[in-house]
């Protein structure tokens, strides 16, 4: 079962993880399930809406590197919204937003996942 | 064929409180192991018991404990997961019994040739896998009841609970021991500058923070801090694999990129799961200068004479084990004499519902250009003080000297 606090939604026909404010050791095993759910539903990629996170920790970062490179293999791609200061921080820090596709709206994300192409 | 023992409602309750006896916990896990094998064999009036416990990476069945047939764990029998009689317990997750026993049916030979003939067993489950397989066998032919099986089934639940229990216990001895031998015992002199370390185990999941403190031929000395994810002994076992291979191929180039690029290369090859950050940096001979660049992991601290402290402005590369020939930026900080520099992992610096700044900012506030020594003791007065650490903390300072007797060549 998927952790109850990492819903996945489906928005424009895209399987969208919605992230909730804090993630740490505690529940980076709720997301790495959600995330494995949401590339599980098809070919197309996901998005995971981390526009209402305040707090991302190491074991949260793991889980989303982990899904990332999962999903690359599988020839989808993982797509995240990030919009507060306090993610892309901890982003730059550890150079992941060079390495994982961020779009500063859903929307946007939406387009590029739904368009199937590679690019940031 | 004969049915063991229609057992009265009595007999079989005494057979269960034989199994489920609570005095077993108080045995050490191995004991309780030998002890719950002797009683399954006992109260299922069988000849042999086993336990086969699966190794994950091979997708075998080893024989680990046996009361009647101990030669299978002496000659350490292994059975692939899916083929013969346990490997098929295993892959289907379910009891099975079997009224034939011979080389079509069982794998093992031990079983065949000592004669036994009839034989029951069932999978060990924990955490929603099976880590195991539990059975029994009898040397005269007979047919293991659906009782029987449930009987056999409490005791591989009972066995399954003790082994988890045992592998924990071992995996922390283990881990306390891989990482007491890879950080280093002792750092290495050298002219001009004072270190300090401090390493401390997180109190959950122990795994994967090392630091490391070398000098090379040409008389450079290279620093390597890192976090491989994970925990546990796999992270402890990669993190021993990484921390050698920065040191050799530290040794072959002087380029802080091309050491972190050969590393990333090495790990996505050998080690495709392993996802770490490392931060290697290079101070000249004279430590005037450092060479640094980062895979995801947090720029080293920095305080000069007289200022207040602050994260050296270093852009990070990927992380380790991601994209396949990425160059990571290689960034010059000047190191004056007295600074101090300080490596960290985010042990020390992440503290639940709060914002990654907050722990830099009281890093920073805290480490002021003094003896390596205070400025540990400082630091982790500072971030850690009286909590036990949640994740592992490494932290390595090293302050090059003021004045005059500063570098070999100042």
């Amino acid at each position: 079962m998927p952790d109850a606090r990492f819903p996945v939604e489906t928005a424009s026909g895209v399987p969208v993880v919605v992230t909730p404010e804090e993630i740490d050791i505690t529940n980076a095993a709720g997301l790495r399930e959600a995330l494995g759910d949401a590339a599980g539903r098809g070919p197309g990629g996901f998005v995971v809406d981390m526009s209402r996170t305040r707090f991302c920790d190491t074991a949260g970062l793991h889980a989303l590197v982990g899904a990332h490179k999962r999903a690359g293999a599988e020839g989808g791609g993982m797509r995240l919204v990030i919009t507060g200061p306090a993610v892309a921080r901890i982003f730059a820090i550890t150079g992941l937003d060079g390495v994982i596709p961020h779009f500063a709206s859903l929307g946007e994300a939406l387009a590029t996942a739904s368009g199937g192409t590679e690019s940031s | 064929m004969t049915t063991v023992r229609p057992a009265s409602v009595e007999a079989r309750l005494r057979d269960i409180q034989s199994i489920t006896d609570a005095a077993l916990s108080r045995l050490d896990d191995r004991d309780l192991l030998a002890e719950l094998l002797d009683r399954t064999r006992e109260v299922l009036q069988a000849d042999t018991a086993a336990v086969l416990l699966l190794d994950f990476s091979s997708g075998q069945l080893i024989a680990t404990a046996a009361a009647g047939l101990e030669e299978e764990v002496r000659q350490g029998v292994r059975i692939p997961v899916g083929h013969g009689f346990a490997g098929r317990i295993a892959a289907g997750h379910r009891p099975v019994v079997l009224d034939r026993v011979d080389h079509t049916t069982v794998m093992n030979p031990i079983l065949w040739s000592k004669g036994i003939r009839s034989m029951a067993g069932v999978p060990m489950v924990a955490g929603g896998r099976v880590i195991g397989v539990l059975h029994v066998g009898s040397l005269t032919p007979r047919r293991f009841t659906a009782g029987d099986v449930e009987l056999l089934q409490l005791a591989g639940d009972r066995a399954a609970a003790a082994v988890q229990s045992m592998a924990a216990t071992a995996d922390r001895v283990a881990v306390d021991a891989l990482q007491r031998s890879l950080v280093p015992s002792a750092l290495p002199a050298v002219a001009g500058a004072d270190m300090a370390t401090r390493y401390i185990p997180g109190s959950g999941a122990v795994g994967g923070d090392w630091y490391d403190v070398f000098t090379l031929p040409a008389g450079q000395v290279c620093v390597t801090v890192g976090d491989v994810a994970g925990s546990g002994l796999a992270a402890a076992v990669i993190m021993g694999r990484m921390r050698s291979t920065l040191r050799a191929y530290a040794l072959e180039t002087a380029d802080p990129a091309e050491v972190l690029g050969r590393l990333d290369r090495k790990m996505q090859h050998f080690e495709p799961d392993a996802l770490a950050t490392v931060g290697y940096a290079v101070l000249e001979p004279g430590l005037d200068r450092m060479h640094v660049a980062l895979a995801g992991h947090f720029p080293p601290v920095i305080a000069r004479p007289g200022r207040p402290a602050e994260l050296a402005d270093i852009q990070s590369g990927a992380l380790i084990g991601i994209t396949p020939d990425t160059r990571r930026p290689v960034t010059t900080v000047p190191v004056p004499p007295g600074a101090l520099l300080g490596f960290f992992t985010d042990g020390l610096v992440e503290r639940p519902g709060e914002v990654i700044d907050e722990g830099l900012g009281r890093l920073c506030r805290a480490v002021t250009a003094q003896s390596p020594e205070m400025a540990c003791a400082a630091v982790m007065g500072a971030l850690v003080g009286n909590e036990p650490a949640r994740d592992d903390i490494a932290l390595l300072m090293i302050r090059r000297h003021a004045g005059r007797e500063a570098g070999a060549d100042a």
